[in-house]
């Protein structure tokens, strides 16, 4: 019995898989159930490491699908015991699959980081504790500190906002992080219509022109990772409770 | 496609390791036999992919030359 190394969740049951290599240059298998299909190879073994060639290999495969179905990509790694095993997932969680796969049809992932100057931080930790200072004083200092640290981030709240908004109009879904470090000013993705792609690239070309100080880095097409991540499939057993922290 | 983003799209193994590791459809526990001991080495990655420097780098034609990741969370 070989194992099977799952790519995607996908609609169109019977269009035929793409001729891409999986992992171990296996071809591709569908593994249909009503109106969805689960896009697998067999693997030899029951380990899949995420060197680099497996990892390429595997968003090769999902980019394929995109091309001509809606496709859920799944997690680097998952391998499943069985055709059965597929079956059971696919059955049990049909109605979830199908649902998102309505929701990313025709449209594609857009990744942005916009930074901006590290200097407009404000310092911090400078209010040292020392014998000659009382408690209070520096207490004082800590909280002006904060104080000064509160508006830079609501600056950047703010900022980011400005262009993250003109964005989220040509997108169906987003998703949005502030100040993930001091000079990531925003990390965002972007659910864009197929057809609206070259409008969105205009619009983040636009703002890169109207913040000259900003750096915009965007990226994509990719298949909806980040809109897909709330459909996840446990077992009954909390086995691994850890792996999330 | 437009010059911005084709640009980009050279220096992308940080943005798929992003999102390839970390998101997407999510199985775990008896469906599957093994999954990728992905979750230490995506937080290594993490810092990488957040940090300044990283973003700075991937603009070099030289980022494009991607290293590997081990199990450890280690480049080479």
């Amino acid at each position: 019995m070989t194992a099977l190394y799952l790519y995607a969740i996908t609609d169109r049951p019977e269009a035929p898989v793409p001729a891409e290599p999986g992992l171990e240059s296996a071809s591709l298998l569908n593994i249909p159930h009503q109106d969805i299909a689960a896009v697998v190879s067999p693997l030899s073994t029951t380990e899949v490491l995420p060197a680099e060639d497996n990892l390429w290999r595997h968003e090769a495969v999902v980019e394929a699908l995109m091309a001509d179905r809606a496709v859920l990509p799944v997690r680097f790694g998952a391998v499943l015991a069985s055709e059965s095993a597929v079956l059971a997932v696919l059955a049990t969680h049909d109605a979830n699959f199908v649902a998102s796969l309505d929701r990313v049809r025709d449209r594609v992932e857009l990744g942005l980081r916009v930074l901006w100057d590290d200097n407009q931080r404000p310092a911090t930790n400078n209010a040292q504790r020392s014998s000659s200072s009382s408690g209070r004083s520096y207490l004082l200092a800590r909280l002006e500190e904060e104080r000064q640290v509160r508006t830079w981030r609501q600056r950047a709240e703010a900022l980011a906002t400005e262009f993250h908004t003109p964005l989220t109009q040509l997108a169906a879904e987003s998703t949005r992080q502030v100040l993930a470090t001091p000079r990531l000013l925003l990390t965002a993705a972007y659910l864009v219509e197929r057809d609206r792609m070259a409008a969105f690239q205009r619009e983040v070309e636009a703002l890169s022109a109207a913040y000259p100080a900003l750096r915009f880095l965007c990226t994509g097409p990719w298949p909806p990772y980040s809109f897909v991540t709330a459909t996840v499939v446990k077992a009954d057993r909390e086995e691994r409770k850890d792996a999330y922290v | 496609m437009s010059e911005l983003v084709a640009k980009e799209k050279e220096v992308t193994l940080l943005d798929l390791l992003d999102r390839i590791l970390n998101k997407g459809v999510i199985l775990w526990g008896d469906v599957t036999i093994s999954v990728a001991d992905v979750d230490l080495i995506y937080l290594g990655l993490k810092v990488l992919l957040a940090s300044v420097e990283t973003a700075e780098r991937m603009r070099s034609p030289a980022a494009a030359q991607c290293s590997t990741v081990n199990e450890q969370g280690e480049t080479f």
